[in-house]
């Protein structure tokens, strides 16, 4: 694996995270950019995807600094942190203070429909991306299980990272033989 | 209200919250109900333009600062977005360190497990909010 450069990761992020309308999207836009450069593996995803889950607040800022952490330290965290959080609150400060009804528009409209749509198929694929190494195998029954007890859980009312939570527990419990650590995990 | 007693209400808020909408129902009973420095109506304002704007979920609050306390409430707002995030960093480092080890690694897969499941759940509500938007705009 292969690091990118400070500047060629702040600008990816600034361009992938301020192009869609929610984090899951734009996480699965930086997985796409980011594996296809071979600067970060699936296991590197995913594990940034767990750490993100379970850090307090917005999910995409929290993987933005894990991954400019783990690439580049604190310099790094930081200016993906900004990368990601001030072009839109920027953005957002100017239609406060301007009071645009943007979504009144009809273009606007259509644009914001287009572009809920085009966020849900990236939340399928990530969920898919996500999935998809633990659903054969020996890994197959605690997958099942697991989603058995988070989709209770979920329509039960406990907040997610309750289910989380309970999701390591169970996993730890139900250890199977894994496969090998990904190689860009010291 | 004083920009540092918004800022420590809006990341109260944030802290608390597992994704970037969660922090809204805290919000409202900080700024709403209890102080009064936003109304209902300013709050739905703030919803509107975060979801209009690209970029992440939970930047809406930017515009409740904004609304709060304008241009420097605004930038509280932001300080409290992006402080909970710092705590990936700790998370990172460990899990580096700690993957290799067996529990640690079925722990670090089960987290991914249900992340999964529960983006699938989330996408029936945002499938429906795509549909429903979708027949604003075509007005059926």
């Amino acid at each position: 694996m292969t690091t990118p450069s400070l500047r060629t990761l702040t600008w990816l992020v600034c361009r992938d995270v301020n192009r869609t309308l929610g984090g899951i999207a734009s996480m699965e836009l930086l997985r796409r950019t980011l594996t296809a450069s071979g600067w970060l593996t699936e296991d590197g995803h995913a594990m940034l995807v767990a750490v993100s889950r379970v850090t307090p607040g917005t999910n995409i800022l929290a993987y933005c600094v894990g991954l400019g952490w783990w690439l580049h330290g604190w310099r790094g965290a930081l200016l993906l942190l900004a990368a990601a959080s001030v072009p839109a609150s920027f953005l957002i400060v100017i239609l406060s203070a301007t009071l645009v009804r943007i979504d009144q528009h009809p273009v606007v409209k259509v644009v914001i429909a287009v572009g809920m749509i085009v966020a849900t198929l990236l939340v399928l694929s990530t969920a898919w991306h996500l999935l998809r190494p633990h659903v054969k195998g020996p890994n197959a029954i605690r997958t099942g299980v697991i989603a058995v007890m988070v989709i209770g859980l979920f329509f039960g009312g406990v907040t997610p990272v309750r289910i989380l939570l309970a999701a390591a527990i169970v996993g730890m419990l139900m250890m199977t033989p894994s496969p090998p650590a990904s190689s860009e995990v010291e | 209200m004083s920009i540092v007693a918004l800022y420590f209400l809006l990341l109260k808020a944030t802290v608390t919250s597992f994704a970037g909408m969660g922090s809204l129902p805290q919000i409202r009973q900080d700024l709403v109900v209890t102080h009064g420095v936003v109304t209902d109506e300013e709050l739905s304002q703030a919803v509107v333009i975060g979801r209009s704007a690209p970029g992440p979920v939970g930047a809406y609050i930017v515009a409740v600062g904004y609304f709060a306390g304008g241009g420097a409430g605004a930038l509280a707002a932001w300080l409290a977005m992006i402080t909970p995030a710092v705590i990936a960093i700790p998370l990172v480092t460990l899990l580096r360190q700690w993957l290799h080890l067996a529990r640690v690694r079925a722990a670090v897969d089960a987290v991914v497990i249900a992340s999964a499941v529960l983006l699938l759940a989330s996408v029936i509500r945002m499938a429906i909010d795509s549909v429903e938007q979708l027949s604003r705009v075509f007005g059926r």
